[in-house]
């Protein structure tokens, strides 16, 4: 695919802002600031996933991300005083081997990308046909449906093509990410919630806690701050 | 036929400067987001003084009086003094967030009017497939002015009412997605223009299907603008006037703008997606008549007459109730609004499979065709209706269990009830042997 007019001007508008905000998100020194230019590297990401035709994947980039991980991510920053960075004066990239060490990561982390584009390129040039079942009956990708309502806009069953494929063809992985989506947020209130905790707020049944206290004897300072 | 002249002469004129392609993609989309820009600006600041008028007359007063007649340009004098109001930045604010936060609002309540269908035809300005999703996906973005203005003004009235807007939207921002699937497994698409297009083929409102989701729907969209009873981030007699206390002139009434253009933004997706939008029975009569424009500037006005009464039931909620406590707030949507709205979807997905199963039972029709999405006959409407009116008290009744005594949760009385029962302490609780 090669772009042409005013989808190469927006790619290269979005793209550079990508880059630019995700480098600034490294480089400023005021938590929120990061916060703020991770979520305007995001939003171009966005952008560049309408221009190559995954508008679903675009909204969702945006409600997951912008609309909810990062919200948290201000949650947190805003709960925890982070006084002592943002004030410091001295130079953030100041050490020879930090800088050595990113370097070469980048430069491989480049030739990986270069070598799959290539790889990916190569395979779209053999032009396997792809089988009809694939992406559940009927909804190849390249099909697309009546034009909108404007006659401007066509219309693409992208959606439906990521539904089906999600839960005909990988209902297993999506179930199975669920449960480990379930598993951590129970192990985050056990970690956050421990019996000292309780005890200490007055949780537990006096008679419970003389028989933890006999198996644990650690436990047993907390007895005076129960009653 | 009426408007359409005006239109080619100024379509000939911009073709002398521009091609036909440039005008179709840049210049009418341009005159089009312009008109509803300005529109429903002056629509957000008659809706300042409807609530104003309204809540005038419950409580037995006249309202705004003095500035027109009945006060009717009271919004534009209200305008005009913010506009001239200082604009004051507090010293230890941080200055470029702060001077962004409410731009971030309103931009984010204006850009989800893009994808709204206003009428037919040329009263849409982009029909995209994932319509419902950037509605949801924008309007999530809303929450970041929030959060930033409470921070940036470096006070804690606001800090504390950017926090509690974060939680609060985060938590009800789930339950508005989950209440709008239901509708969707009708409509089989996200795209507005054909959730409209699915109710008018099949005549129908998503109302009489859904209704469980489409109070879901509302409830959770009024927690989402922050609004009474749900307008804790800003509670005037805890925090002064929460995440914006430290807000002043154009950049306050910005905020304001920002609020209420979001209360017009979930009514016409409301009114989108479970009223019809703009379809209303025997409106289409006009179009096979020959009268195009006139049908679409109808269908408009019905558009806007379904706004107005889910707006109007905003404004009644806020004048009626009092605000909710901030547990009872977070029992609200996790406990109640969640769950059922995942009852709802269950249920929906057991109706579409009765109606279909039931077609051809002892020579009932139910389904009249399967091949723009589900069209159903009289029949197989009333069975989908009775399901979805009795679904509203199913899920009262298994929220009602679920949540029975829950508000007197106690994990002491819960340990010592484990204990009376007598459960072997280090075993599994059904033993091998009994197996």
């Amino acid at each position: 695919m090669i772009l042409s007019g005013y989808e190469a001007l927006f790619f290269w508008i979005f793209a550079l802002a990508a880059i630019f905000a995700a480098l600034l998100t490294v480089m400023a020194r005021n938590a929120v600031h990061s916060a703020l230019f991770l979520i305007s590297s995001l939003v171009s990401v966005a952008a560049l996933f309408v221009l190559a035709g995954a508008e679903f994947i675009a909204g969702v980039q945006i409600l997951v991300y912008v609309g909810g991980v990062m919200v948290l991510f201000l949650f947190v920053i805003m709960l925890v005083n982070v006084g002592a960075e943002e004030h410091g004066r001295e130079e953030i990239f100041n050490n020879r081997r930090q800088v050595t060490a990113s370097l070469i990561f980048c430069f491989l982390l480049v030739a990986g990308v270069l070598y799959a584009v290539n790889e990916g390129y190569r395979g779209l040039q053999k032009s396997r046909p792809i089988p009809e079942n694939a992406l559940g009956a009927g909804t190849r990708p390249t099909e697309t449906g009546p034009p909108g309502a404007t006659g401007t806009s066509m219309i693409t069953k992208d959606t439906e093509a990521v539904g089906n494929s999600l839960y005909r063809y990988a209902s297993l992985p999506f179930e199975i990410a669920s449960v480990l989506l379930l598993v951590a947020i129970i192990g985050s209130v056990m970690l956050a919630r421990t019996l000292k905790q309780e005890a200490s707020a007055d949780d537990v049944d006096p008679e419970l806690l003389q028989e933890e206290i006999a198996r644990d004897s650690e436990l047993a300072k907390l007895e005076p701050q129960s009653e | 036929m009426l408007l359409l002249g005006p239109v080619n002469v100024l379509n000939d004129l911009l073709l002398r400067f521009f091609s036909q392609e440039t005008i179709n993609f840049f210049i009418w989309p341009l005159i089009q987001i312009g008109l509803v820009v300005t529109l429903v600006a002056l629509w957000v600041a008659y809706a300042t003084y409807l609530e104003r008028k309204i809540s005038a007359f419950m409580q037995a007063r006249l309202g705004p009086m003095r500035v027109g007649p009945w006060g009717l340009l009271q919004p534009i004098a209200d305008g005009l003094k913010l506009l001239t109001k200082e604009d004051f930045i507090p010293e230890k604010a941080d200055r470029w967030i702060f001077f962004f936060a409410p731009y971030i609002a309103v931009a984010s309540a204006f850009i989800v009017f893009s994808v709204v269908p206003f009428g037919p035809d040329w009263a849409v300005i982009a029909d995209v497939n994932i319509g419902l999703l950037l509605v949801l996906a924008v309007s999530s973005v809303g929450v970041l002015a929030l959060i930033l203005a409470g921070w940036s003004s470096n006070s804690k009235y606001a800090l504390l009412g950017g926090l509690r807007s974060s939680a609060q939207m985060v938590s009800y921002e789930v339950a508005m997605g989950l209440s709008l699937i239901g509708a969707l497994m009708f409509a089989r698409t996200l795209s507005l223009s054909g959730i409209v297009g699915a109710q008018g083929s099949d005549s129908i409102w998503f109302i009489l299907y859904q209704p469980a989701g489409f109070m879901l729907f509302l409830i959770s969209g009024i927690a989402e603008n922050n609004r009474a009873p749900f307008d804790l981030p800003e509670a005037e007699s805890e925090l002064v006037a929460g995440f914006h206390t430290e807000y002043s002139g154009m950049r306050w009434s910005l905020f304001f703008m920002a609020e209420y253009a979001a209360m017009v933004v979930v009514s016409a997706v409301a009114a989108t997606v479970y009223l019809g939008g703009w379809y209303f029975p025997f409106v289409y009569r006009l179009e096979t008549a020959g009268y195009h424009n006139l049908y679409v500037i109808v269908s408009l006005l019905v558009f806007l007459v379904k706004v107005s009464i889910i707006l109007y039931i905003y404004f009644w909620l806020r004048w009626t109730l009092p605000r909710f406590r901030y547990d009872q707030l977070m029992d609200i949507g996790w406990k109640w609004l969640i769950p059922s709205a995942l009852i709802n979807i269950a249920l929906s997905a057991i109706a579409i499979f009765l109606v279909q199963a039931l077609n051809g039972y002892r020579g009932m029709r139910t389904i009249e065709s399967l091949d723009r999405g589900l069209n159903l006959t009289a029949t197989g409407k009333g069975i989908m209706i009775v399901i979805g009116f009795a679904g509203v008290f199913i899920i009262a009744a298994l929220l009602a269990r679920i949540n029975w005594r829950s508000r007197d949760f106690n994990l002491k009385t819960q340990r010592r009830n484990i204990r009376l029962v007598n459960l072997p302490k280090g075993k599994p609780a059904v033993s091998v042997s009994e197996v």
